[in-house]
Parts: structure tokens; sequence; C-alpha cells
């Protein structure tokens, strides 16, 4: 899910927390903002922390003052012929190519697995908003190939597209039957999106309270950090990617349920909304002696059900005799580019 | 003359008159409300009526200033657009935007954005308005005790979602790691720096009392306008000719979901305190994970209208008692609202000054961009930054320069370091939510501002 998504779910489950809303309304925002905090921070480790010290075994870094296609592509076929003469796991590197303050050169890596090829194509010059530049999509045509020793099989059906900011890294995971599969992503959720991670950072945060002589609230921030870090986890498993859940007790990432792709924009303001609808609740709950009384199903139907089929109802009027269009990517590459092109 | 006829003529009066400053870059309508105030609180203290007197009539100026709000907020695209001067809600506005005009289509741009702002203004007379009595009176007894972790809790998303943008190549380790954070951390120190602005600014404003509504508005400028224009006149590309088009590559699946996402923004941030247009587009824009970059821009418009003139709105709602925006605040300190009849003048307002605006956005977009055909753009941009000069020292002298120059330095950071320019909301966002839950005053002594 997006980052939004998780923080407003870690909001949420701090809502359930009373000692969250208490301390709110004696002025202290801490508990909420853990919650939030928590709540985003899985990803927080992985793209602002863990990926600049993954080490990799191949970096390909192209020219930008000669551009060529064959050069990435050779490089690309040296990392798999390296997996398959040394049989283990590659770490390979698709560095970005920057032409100017706000124009990057954008290129394609694709498996040609019949012919047993890496096939390299420079795409359009974009700018940084990932816009292409017109008419430079036809000014490089040439296409780089190179001979691999294996096929690579990738787990999802787009190319490895690179242009704005920093290039994806792509894991070469040897199979037994010689080939290898191609991991977007490898340093991804493998190991920040685990359950015990978030009981860690929560006996830390116990033990620095402890230390200051406030142990109850180093308690209280023990079990809302396990749930808000938990909750994002648990989050992710509901898409494709899955997560390494219980580090370092368990060594690869458990498939997710398939039930959506992390940008789908569905089930992201549902995440969001009603997350909105339970911190309401819960504060509503909290009050001594309000004067509008409600129940929760009252609440949902108000606040989410009525709205949502006045909504649909609306689209499909609107929709019912043209097709809409519904684009749909992986979710590792969804929470890249959502990454990269973030305001 | 009947009050209907009245009404009706001080609303259209209003849209025109704003629709000229709207087009005008850098001046916010909120500094010529402030004028107008003033000018009727004169008015009204003067011992014998003159000719100008009936303009102290509630039913003159409480229409004629929600056709200022409205005409504002829809209009002001066209600077934001096709000069890139925007103020903070329309911040996001404008890079896609610029996209348009550099490929040519800066005309189809604005115009997908207003006609998000036709949307918002059919989505606060048909969806908020009706329902705003009945459920905003709930939600405002639920929430009045937590508006200040909310800020919170969207100071910390502000700072955590912004991803790093260097650390690009080279091999894994801690140089790496610090060129990516280079970033991150100017925006943290632009976030700080503009709160440690907004702290002297709120408790010992150089500005004079008698132009205290516009205390804030040099530092806005310095903030948002002043490096989009500075930029403009470094780094801008030439302007591609610009063609004009009678139809818009839209339809109604997207206004609808545009409405969803800028409605949902510009709502929560009409709503909340201090929280700002731009603030309410980015989370919503969050929220929705809309991957269409028409329903992007759209929803910005529906953004900004929701925001500015939905904030105006409430404080006319029944029973609601909620007073958000500057707009209000001034209407606050002429008149106050007292019964449903007013609600429904306002809502009117709305729809027909809505209406009025959105027709007047063609023919002032077309002739924007004959200014932008005729002239380089750099030098429509030196224009555009003479005109915000100009302003701020008509309105608040020399000082208000020198705050806009400090601002300016701090506006210029994210645009040098490619960090988030959201942060210099931290002139709002810091001192207010401190001060909310309680220790603003202790952060006011530590700096020496008692």
């Amino acid at each position: 899910m997006k980052g939004f998504s998780h923080f407003m779910s870690g909001v949420a489950v701090a809502s359930f927390c009373p000692w969250s809303i208490e301390a709110a309304l004696n002025g202290n925002p801490v508990f909420f903002v853990l919650g939030g905090a928590c709540g985003i921070l899985p990803d927080t480790l992985d793209f602002k922390f863990y990926r600049f010290f993954y080490r990799h075994d191949v970096y390909v870094e192209p020219d930008p003052i000669a551009l060529d296609p064959q050069a990435i592509a050779d490089e690309v076929a040296r990392a798999v012929n390296m997996g398959v003469d040394e049989r283990r796991y590659i770490r390979l590197k698709l560095s970005s190519i920057r032409l100017g303050a706000d124009y990057w050169q954008q290129y394609t890596v694709d498996f040609d697995n019949e012919n047993m090829e890496v096939v390299v194509r420079f795409g359009p010059v974009t700018n940084t908003g990932q816009v292409p530049v017109p008419g430079t999509a036809e000014k490089n045509t040439k296409v780089g190939r190179a001979k691999i020793k294996a096929k690579v099989i990738q787990t999802y059906d787009s190319s490895l597209k690179v242009d704005i900011f920093d290039g994806p890294t792509a894991g070469l995971a040897p199979r037994e039957d010689g080939n290898f599969d191609l991991e977007f992503l490898p340093w991804h959720r493998e190991w920040s999106h685990a359950l015990t991670i978030g009981f860690f950072l929560g006996l830390l945060w116990l033990l620095g309270c402890t230390l200051f002589g406030n142990w109850l609230m180093g308690v209280q921030g023990l079990i809302l950090m396990t749930g808000c870090y938990g909750i994002h986890v648990i989050e992710d498993q509901l898409g494709h990617m899955g997560s390494n859940l219980f580090y370092p007790f368990t060594k690869h990432r458990v498939p997710g349920l398939h039930w959506m792709h992390s940008g789908d924009g569905l089930p992201n303001f549902l995440a969001v909304w009603i997350s909105c609808i339970f911190i309401f609740w819960n504060l509503h709950r909290s009050m001594e002696a309000p004067q509008y009384h409600f129940g929760l199903l009252q609440l949902f139907w108000v606040a989410l059900i009525a709205p949502g089929l006045i909504f649909w109802g609306l689209r499909w009027l609107l929709t019912r005799k043209q097709g809409t269009d519904q684009l749909e990517a992986d979710d590792a590459a969804d929470e890249w580019n959502d990454m990269k092109s973030g305001n | 003359m009947s009050t209907f006829w009245i009404v009706l003529l001080s609303v259209v009066a209003g849209t025109v008159l704003s629709a000229g400053i709207a087009c005008l870059p850098g001046l916010h309508i909120y500094n010529v409300m402030g004028a107008l105030v003033l000018g009727i609180l004169w008015l009204d203290a003067l011992p014998e009526p003159c000719f100008w007197s009936f303009l102290t009539r509630p039913e003159v100026y409480v229409p004629a200033m929600t056709g200022m709000v409205v005409a504002w907020s829809m209009l002001n695209t066209i600077p934001s657009v096709l000069l890139g001067t925007p103020d903070e809600s329309a911040l996001f506005t404008v890079l896609p935007g610029q996209k348009y005009l550099m490929n040519g289509r800066g005309y189809e741009g604005t115009m997908i954005t207003a006609v998000g702002s036709l949307a918002g203004a059919f989505f606060v007379v048909c969806v908020l308005a009706p329902f705003a009595p009945k459920y905003l009176p709930v939600s405002q007894e639920v929430l009045k005790g937590h508006m200040h972790w909310v800020l919170w809790i969207i100071i910390t998303f502000i700072l955590m979602s912004e991803w790093p943008k260097g650390g690009n190549r080279g091999r894994a380790g801690w140089a790496k790691f610090f060129d990516a954070w280079k970033g991150l951390l100017v925006g943290i120190a632009t976030f700080v720096l503009s709160g440690v602005m907004g702290f002297i600014l709120l408790n010992r404003s150089p500005v004079g009392h008698e132009v205290a509504f516009q205390n804030i508005m040099p530092a806005f400028v310095g903030l948002f306008a002043v490096p989009w224009c500075l930029q403009n006149i470094i780094s801008a590309a030439d302007v591609p000719p610009q063609r004009t088009t009678d139809s818009l590559d839209i339809d109604g699946d997207i206004i609808l979901r545009s409405v969803w996402s800028g409605g949902l923004g510009g709502g929560f941030a009409a709503y909340m305190p201090i929280v700002t247009g731009g603030v309410g587009g980015l989370l919503a824009g969050h929220a929705c994970a809309q991957r269409d970059e028409r329903i992007f821009i759209m929803g910005q418009g529906v953004s900004k209208f929701v925001y500015y003139v939905g904030a105006f709105m409430l404080l006319f709602v029944p029973g609601l008692n909620l007073t958000r925006g500057g707009g209000a605040w001034m209407v606050k300190t002429l008149y106050t609202p007292s019964s449903t009849a007013d609600y429904l003048m306002i809502v009117g307002s709305i729809a027909v000054s809505g209406a009025v605006s959105f027709l007047m956005v063609s023919p002032l977009a077309r002739l924007t961009l004959k200014l932008i055909d005729r002239f380089d753009y750099r030098h429509v941009s030196s224009f555009a930054l003479a005109v915000i000069v100009a302003m701020v020292f008509a309105i608040t002298g020399w000082i208000g320069l020198f705050i806009a120059a400090v601002a300016t330095g701090i506006g210029l950071l994210p645009v040098l370091f490619g960090s988030r320019r959201l942060n210099c909301l931290g002139i709002l966002l810091l001192p207010i939510a401190c001060n909310m839950s309680g220790f603003g005053d202790a952060i006011v002594g530590w700096m020496g501002l008692n």
C-alpha cells in the first residue's frame, strides 16, 4: 500500500489505545505521532536507509556522454553469466542516466528467453516529472543485445525501466532448473517488513523510557509500536510481494494474498478512510458526555456506505457506455515509482 | 432596489473585480479584502454618510466578498499555470501545469484545472452546503479537543514522506547515503527555518499594526511565489507557441474522480485550522492514489476551490460557529451571521459567482497566452516578479520587502536542493501546532520573543 495509507492505519491503531487519547486531551500528541511514524516506518527503513548500504555484484552505470545500449546489455549479460558460472545469487544495479538538471535518458532492459538474449532499448528523454520530451523517442533507436547463458524468468510482466533518480536493483535468484528468477528490488521487505522488528523497536522505546524513569510510558509505547508497525506488515501481506514476517527467525518473503496491488486507488482510499472512521469513532467513544449519540454501524453508513453507493451509482451512469482504463502494475514497481514521484 | 438585486449585483461586481486581481501574479485576494475591510470600517466611522456609504451594508459587502473569494479561487489558476506564480494552495498545479505549457497546451492545462474548480463549485453547493448544518456540528463536537495532534501528525507525515532523490550512482556505503540525505536534510532545515520565522512573525511581527491583516503575506510571497519567478527567469526554456482548443480530453468519470480526491483534500483543509489547500491536496493525492495526470491537475482545481470557498462558507453554517480561513475572519470583523437566510444567500452567491467566474476563465486565459506568445517568457516572469515586489512594498513597506527577502532565501532552499517546497509551510504549522499543544509560549520564551 502507499505510505499515507500505512501512516493513517498506524494512527488508527494508536487511537485504539486509550492512553493515546488521554495524553492527547492533555496536550501530548506523542502516541499519535508515534503511531503514524511506526505505520510508515518499514518503508522508511528500506527506502531512506537500507538501500544505500545494499551492496551489488554488478553496477551498470551508463555514460551520459556516449549513450550506448550495447554497453548496458553487455554488463547485464555479464551479471547473468556470473550467476551461471558461480551458481549464486547475483545483485545487479541499473543506474539512471542524467542528461541535465531536469532531463533523464530512459532505457528498458528485457530478457528474450527464446533467443537467450538481454535486450536494451533507449526510450525518450524525460523530465523529472517522468514526462517524455517530444521528439526524443526517435533519436536513439539503437538496440543493444547480448547473449545470456540461462533464462531469466520475470515474476511480473513489465520490463525493467530506468528513468529518473535512482535506478532499480534486480536480484537474480538461481532456480533448480539452472535458470534464474528475477526479483525486483530484493532489498525491499528483506527484513524491515517483519512483525518482530516492530516489537524490537518497541523494546528500544521501553528501554529509553525506563532510563528516563517513565516505564509506564515505555510499556504503552511498546504495545502501540508493535501494533502500528505490525499493521503495515499485515496490510502489505494483502498484496502480491509479501514480506519476511518473522525476521531473523525466517529468511524469505512469504508471498502475499494477491488481493490487491499496492498502488490501486480503491484499497488505498478505503484504508485511509476506514482509518479515519475508526479514529473518529474512538474519539467519540472516549467522550464522557457526548451531545450526539451514534453507533459504529450508523457512522459507517453515513461516512462510507451511503456516499460510496452514490459515488458508484454516478460513476456507473457516467461510464456505462465507455470502457475505463485500469493501469496495472507490480507491487514493488508501484512503491518504487511512488517513492520517486513523491511530491 | 430589492435585496435580491442588491445581492446579485454585489456578487457579480465582486466576481468581476476579483477576476482582474486573480490574473495578477502574487496578489492574494485576502490582501484586497483586508484593504476593503479597512475601507468599510473607515466609511462606517464617518460622522455623515457619503455616496460610498452604501458599501457598509452587509447585503452589499458580504455577497461581494463571497464573489471575490469564489472568483479568485477559480481564476488564479491562470497565473499559477501559465506564469508559474502560485500561491501555496496551487503549489502542486505548477509542475503539471508547466508540462502542459511546455507542450504548447497551456490553455488546455488551465481549462482542465478550471473545470475542476467548476466541479468544486457543484460539490460545495450540492453536497457540502446541504449536509454541513447536519453533520459538521457533530464532527466539531468530537474533534474539538484533538486538532493539535492532527496538526502534529500532518507535520510528521510531511517530513517522513519525502523520499531521497540523490545517491543515484556509486558503490553502496556512507558516501551514497549522505548524498541521498542532502536533500532530505535541507527539507527538514527548510521546515525548521520557516517555523522559526513563523514564531517571530506571529509573536513579534515587525509589520505595522495598521496592516496587521497582512503580517504573514510578505513571508508567503517570499516562500512560494518569488522562488518560482526567479527559477523561471534563470532557467526557463523558451515557451513553445501555444494552441487553444474547443474541447478537452476529459470525461465524466475523470471529473467524478477529481471531485472525489480534490473534494476530500480541499474539504479537509477548509475544516482543519491552519491546514492549507496545498497540504490538503498533498494528503488527498496520497489517499486516493490516482495515476492519471488529468485527474491530478483537475483535482487540484477542485481542492483549491473547496478549500477557499468551503472555509469561507463554514462561517455561515447554522449552528456550527466555526471560522476558518482569512476571508471568513475578515468578514467576521464586520458582520456576524445569524440566520439560515444568511447561509442560503451565501450558497446562492457561490453558485452565481462560480458560473460567472468559469465563463471568464477562457477569455482571460487566451489573453494571458497572447501575452506569453508576444513576449519572452523570462520577461513575463520578470514582470510578474516586479508586480509581486510592488505589491509587497505597497502594502507592507520596506519592512515587508525585508521579510519577503528573508523568506525568499528560505524558499530557494528547496529549489536549489530539489527538496519539497511544501516544507516552507513550517511557517504556520510549527508555531500553531506548538501553541495548540500548549508549549508555544515556552518556545517563544526560549527564543526571547516575549
